[in-house]
């Protein structure tokens, strides 16, 4: 028997992603071929001078949950902070190109940023209940700022995002306590029901599970799971395995590309893309 | 640099040529047996020890997953692990069963042994390929695989038509050879799935059917 010994193919980060960027074209048009809930199209982003996403075209699903994997560095967090125009809240930060909500382009002018993070509602990596606010009170937030007021309408849109957040029956008969007296996997709960109290459209996660323990995060996966019946979610993990848990599709982003997108089952068994075949293997580096 | 789980797909890897190279060997002195006419008895030894392996290769497989989650290319390589596996076990179980036919059997002497025999080269011949196919993750050789399996199958179907024509029939020959090339027809149609593996392996392609 002649066996030859194993040669893994090598080339470099920087040749792999030459080629992926010649290629971009090509993703373009696989990436709109479908009606998305929300859409970027040729999304560039920028801190300063330095550009942290390049020329991103990318359709979510609705109805679905999305993941965006990618090293850290890799724009997957400024992409979704784009989607509901949080990334020109920081100092020094632009963004070109559209993203359109259900055809509307959420950059056109005139537009609100405020009533596009009302549609598009955001959970972050730590728990951030406001600290002095009871449970209720961190659920109500959002909506008293809207204008309404106190009483039974109220109290049953708590107890709904509560529900759907799955946190109602641990914390029914401690409305009043502080919102940061429960646990951290409860208060980020807390803090997606605080989102869903809106009644978003959408609902971005970034990270939503790095500060939780196993059991706190598969509540949260089974949540995410749950909540596309009745909203898209695009959630940004390191966790690769998180992602083939709850997404039906996965985008892959490297130094602040869109490498390769496509349904997780297929994407995480035989990707298209060697940059994505490296990174989902731990070849990187 | 070298990843922790390279270590267990390293172990896995080797198990797996290890299994390749005794399914062969004992596939290879079954059909030895068969034409010297003797019972060679490591056949069953190494047909024992090839389940040993495979079961080894699926504990193995089963911790990889566990331990590392694995994805893309790995996790492709793993699950083909296990059918690669089945099908050297498989091999050898065939071979044990062709000794077992010489023991039912007894002497064959008087038998043609021409068909089993032209059966047989073919079948040791993509055994042969399905190993080296597997240790060079080969494409070519695999899809070499599938295009001899028709061969064996007709040597087989061949067979039992003339046996049906035939009026004179040595039931001692004819029964003995119709289970021999039905054997060496299983061992053919599995070196065609371990084949079809490597191709998953190396891109990702799952055959349009099994046999």
């Amino acid at each position: 028997m002649n066996v030859q010994k194993e040669q893994p193919a090598r080339m470099t980060e920087e040749g792999v992603l030459r080629a992926a960027g010649d290629d971009l074209a090509k993703k373009t048009a696989e990436s709109t071929d479908f009606a998305a809930k929300i859409r970027s199209v040729d999304l560039d982003a920028w801190f300063g001078k330095t550009q942290a996403l390049k020329r991103i075209n990318l359709g979510i699903r609705p109805n679905k949950v999305t993941a965006i994997i990618g090293p850290s560095g890799c724009g997957k967090s400024t992409f979704i902070r784009c989607l509901n125009r949080m990334h020109e809240l920081v100092p020094g930060a632009r963004s070109s190109g559209r993203v359109l909500l259900d055809d509307e382009d959420v950059y056109a002018p005139g537009t609100d940023p405020v009533l596009i993070r009302r549609r598009i509602g955001m959970v972050f990596q730590k728990p951030n209940p406001f600290p002095t606010m009871s449970i209720y009170d961190n659920v109500a937030a959002g909506l008293k700022l809207t204008g309404m007021r106190r009483g039974k309408n109220l109290d049953d849109v708590v107890r709904n995002a509560l529900q759907q957040a799955s946190l109602w029956d641990e914390v029914k008969d401690d409305l009043r306590k502080p919102g940061t007296s429960i646990s951290g996997g409860q208060q980020q709960r807390l803090c997606i029901a605080r989102a869903i109290a809106m009644q978003p459209e959408v609902i971005l996660m970034d990270e939503p599970c790095s500060a939780l323990d196993p059991i706190a995060t598969a509540k949260v996966e089974e949540l995410m799971v749950s909540l596309k019946a009745t909203y898209t979610v695009v959630v940004v993990t390191h966790n690769m395995q998180q992602a083939a848990r709850v997404a039906d599709f996965t985008a892959f982003f490297y130094l602040g590309k869109l490498i390769e997108t496509g349904p997780t089952a297929s994407l995480f068994e035989l990707p298209k893309e060697e940059l994505t075949e490296r990174y989902l293997t731990g070849r990187f580096g | 640099m070298a990843r922790l789980m390279d270590l267990g797909m390293d172990r896995l890897r080797n198990l797996l040529l290890e299994m390749g190279r005794l399914s062969e060997q004992t596939v290879a002195t079954a059909m030895e047996a068969y034409h010297l006419g003797k019972n060679l008895q490591e056949v069953n030894r190494w047909s024992s020890k090839l389940k040993q392996l495979d079961d080894q290769v699926s504990e193995l497989s089963i911790e990889l997953i566990a331990r590392f989650q694995p994805l893309a290319s790995d996790l492709r390589y793993i699950k083909a692990s296990m059918e690669i596996s089945y099908g050297f076990y498989r091999y050898g179980r065939y071979a044990h069963d062709i000794m077992e036919v010489l023991e039912t059997f007894g002497d064959l002497a008087k038998c043609d042994h021409t068909v089993v025999e032209a059966s047989a080269e073919k079948t040791k011949e993509m055994i042969k390929l399905s190993v080296e196919a597997f240790a060079n993750k080969d494409v070519d050789l695999a899809k070499k695989i599938t295009s001899m399996d028709d061969f064996v199958d007709n040597a087989y179907r061949d067979y039992i038509r003339k046996l049906m024509k035939s009026r004179k029939v040595d039931l001692r020959c004819a029964l003995s050879e119709t289970l021999i090339l039905r054997y060496l027809e299983r061992i053919a149609d599995h070196a065609t799935y371990i084949g079809n593996s490597v191709i998953f392996i190396v891109k990702g392609e799952e055959p349009a059917y099994h046999d």
